[in-house]
């Protein structure tokens, strides 16, 4: 199937490639216009070529990762269910099963507002790391080193740092203990663990470095005199952040929102282990499914599940143009 | 640039220009900028700027001028309100400014590397000082385009700063800051950016500019020509502290000691013990050259050290002897032609001087490295300079 569609893919790139290579000629200098129709063709087939070349690996390698796996999940969703898994039959059963199913709807739906709190919560306290990090902190040494102590956490797998969770969290967990002895409370907690707040805080510690470090990249590159002769030109500090700082780390923003809301809108093991039974998500009903070796369900519901995050990264896109602020 | 404010300007420019040109430090008391005892340190060692004291007049073009680390950032950048000082004062119009934010100062900083927003349009970008001070839209389009149709920018007005050379980018700081009619322009080494050709036709332009509208400019600069090209007056500067003030033609022809005269370059500096004093004229004996000079009772004394400069262009390469002091023979090491000028590099018994010729001997010179030749000036451009 892959082989099949790699020529697809190439002629698309190619067809692209040219259109470029249209706009660049289009702004040449007249003598450079002026050159003949075939030898201007001929070099811009050659620049295609080049071009086809330096994609083809990354096109391969979208092809066998992405492409391949997302349609095999479209098919087996319209697949038919056996008992050891499933057979070439077309069905729509699977989605007939889906839309009768207001449980699934309403996990869609609370999983989709869960990655939205995240993010935005990963993005109020994502925010003021990034700009002290890479504003307030003047010296690039520095910068570094606390951008490194700051991605400390990522040195252990996420598992790991997710079970870490319990023992802190849990009734006789290190928090809740703390909290008793000194006195700000008599009986435990239970929020703190196996809860839907549990899962937002942990899911907010795992993942809130994905929406620090693109913001950090955005914010190291602003000009600091520009921060200068914006207090200049008569901005007192906060418009001088809402002028000057927060639009150009826009592009930060939107990426690191992306990349949290993508992550946590199909996590299911993180509320597997914070949630213990009482928290689902579509990721863990996936699961679940899968589990139970229902794959064409299974699928079925990440068909869903993916659309869900489509529409999330085109709302999110529309908060910067990335291709002309980047 | 509204129409009634620049005429209100205008009417006051007109009454300082005959006293600003003749004698700009000498403005009314209260008005114009005053610089009083202004000293910056950092930390305990670093003194940035040590105690300086200047008066610069409303229409006035001022020019910063030092190596890096004397201090001419430091200082525009506290009369910019981007830096505190440590102790004085600085006082605008009988208002001092101390404690007011850059955003409350009627002052307005032109930075080195334009530090532009990179993210707003050239009419946005110009637009922003207007719009901080919550002038009305249409209003602040009117006042964007008018600066910048000063800079002649107004057909980029929708282009995006990337899009823009060095020198378009220059135009819409300058258009940028033009556009709040700021009481002081202050430039941070504004042509430090450019490059030669550019540098050389933006500052005629500045200067032609702050003709036109009359404003108070403040400039720093390490550049020596760029200085004289654009300044009413030289403020040179070492090490944190003034060491001397002047129009640029006292500056260039009579440098008051040996820091100004070194940093200006071109000139010979011979260090010497007086020799002989008679009434206004002394003789200085500097080892194998004798060299005499006019200077007033009290300021030499026969026995004393004394050190005087002669300007390369003042040395007479080759000319008839005049007998006596002030002349010595040199070889030269290097010839350098400059077009208009040729600039011989000499040595002379371990002294290390410099001569310029006119552009049109330069056969006379040609190829005549290692070969010995007469240095002689005449007494009246022997300088006696200010320990």
């Amino acid at each position: 199937m892959s082989g099949s569609s790699e020529p697809e893919g190439r002629p698309g790139l190619r067809v692209e490639e040219i259109a470029e290579a249209e706009q660049v000629v289009g702004g040449l200098a007249p003598e450079e216009a002026a050159l003949g129709e075939k030898e201007r063709a001929g070099a811009r087939g050659r620049k295609a070529l080049t071009t086809a070349a330096w994609t083809a690996p990354g096109a391969v390698w979208l092809v066998f990762f992405l492409l391949a796996p997302v349609l095999m999940i479209v098919l087996v969703s319209f697949w038919t269910r056996t008992f050891s898994g499933f057979e070439a039959v077309w069905t729509l059963d699977n989605y007939q099963f889906l839309f009768d199913s207001n449980v699934y709807w309403d996990q869609l739906w609370s999983s989709f507002w869960h990655s939205l709190v995240i993010v935005a919560a990963s993005l109020v306290f994502g925010f003021p790391v990034a700009y002290f990090l890479a504003i307030s902190v003047s010296s690039l040494r520095y910068q570094i080193a606390l951008f490194i102590v700051a991605l400390a956490p990522f040195w252990t797998s996420y598992l790991i740092r997710a079970v870490a969770w319990i023992p802190m969290m849990g009734r006789q967990g290190a928090l809740n203990t703390a909290l008793i002895e000194v006195g700000l409370i008599d009986q435990p907690l239970d929020i703190l663990l196996f809860s839907d707040f549990a899962v937002t805080v942990a899911m907010l510690q795992l993942y809130i470095l994905f929406m620090v470090t693109p913001i950090f990249f955005m914010l190291a590159q602003i000009d600091r005199s520009s921060l200068e002769a914006a207090r200049d030109l008569g901005a007192n500090a906060f418009k001088t952040f809402r002028e000057v700082i927060l639009p150009q780390s826009m592009p930060g923003i939107v990426i690191g929102s992306i990349f949290v809301f993508i992550l946590t809108m199909g996590e299911f093991a993180t509320v597997r282990i914070i949630g213990g039974g009482t928290v689902s998500s579509v990721g863990t009903i996936v699961q679940t499914q899968v589990a139970s070796v229902q794959f064409p369900q299974a699928a079925a519901s990440a068909v869903f599940l993916v659309l869900a995050m489509i529409v999330g990264v085109f709302v999110l896109l529309r908060f910067s143009n990335l291709r002309e602020e980047l | 640039m509204t129409v009634s404010r620049r005429t209100s300007r205008d009417e006051t420019q007109t009454v300082r220009e005959g006293a600003a040109t003749a004698a700009p430090s000498q403005a009314p008391a209260g008005t114009g900028l005053e610089l009083k005892d202004l000293t910056k340190r950092f930390g305990e060692d670093v003194i940035a700027c040590d105690g300086i004291d200047l008066h610069i007049a409303h229409g006035e073009y001022v020019v910063l001028l030092g190596p890096s680390g004397c201090g001419k950032t430091t200082t525009l950048r506290m009369i910019g309100g981007h830096e505190e000082p440590t102790s004085g004062d600085i006082v605008l119009d009988g208002q001092s400014l101390l404690g007011l934010t850059p955003d409350k100062r009627p002052t307005t900083t032109v930075f080195q590397h334009f530090a532009l927003f990179p993210h707003r349009t050239v009419r946005e970008n110009v637009e922003f000082g207007p719009k901080m001070h919550g002038v009305t839209k249409a209003e602040r389009r009117d006042k964007a385009m008018n600066a910048l149709e000063m800079v002649g920018l107004t057909t980029m007005a929708d282009r995006k700063p990337s899009a823009l050379s060095g020198g378009q980018q220059q135009r819409v700081a300058l258009a940028r800051v033009l556009v709040m009619e700021p009481k002081a322009l202050l430039l941070d080494e504004p042509l430090g950016d450019l490059d030669r050709l550019l540098r050389l036709r933006m500052r005629v332009e500045l200067r032609a500019l702050q003709r036109q509208l009359g404003l108070m400019f403040i400039h720093v600069t390490h550049d020596q020509e760029e200085a004289l090209s654009v300044g009413d007056r030289i403020v040179v500067m070492h090490e944190g502290r003034i060491e001397q003030v002047a129009d640029p033609y006292t500056i260039s022809n009579r440098p008051e000691n040996v820091q100004v005269a070194a940093f200006m370059g071109d000139n010979n500096i011979f260090e010497g013990t007086v020799s002989s004093q008679e009434g206004d004229r002394f003789v200085m004996d500097g080892g194998d050259a004798t060299l005499s000079a006019r200077a007033s009772e009290g300021e030499v004394a026969v026995g004393k050290p004394a050190a005087v400069v002669v300007r390369a262009a003042a040395v007479q390469v080759d000319e008839d002897p005049v007998g006596g002091p002030n002349q010595l023979l040199g070889d030269i090491e290097v010839v350098e032609y400059l077009g208009d000028l040729v600039k011989l590099h000499l040595g002379a018994g371990g002294r290390r001087l410099t001569a310029k010729v006119a552009g049109d001997r330069y056969p006379e010179f040609q190829g005549r490295e290692g070969s010995s030749v007469r240095l002689s000036w005449k007494e009246e451009d022997v300088r006696l300079l200010r320990a």
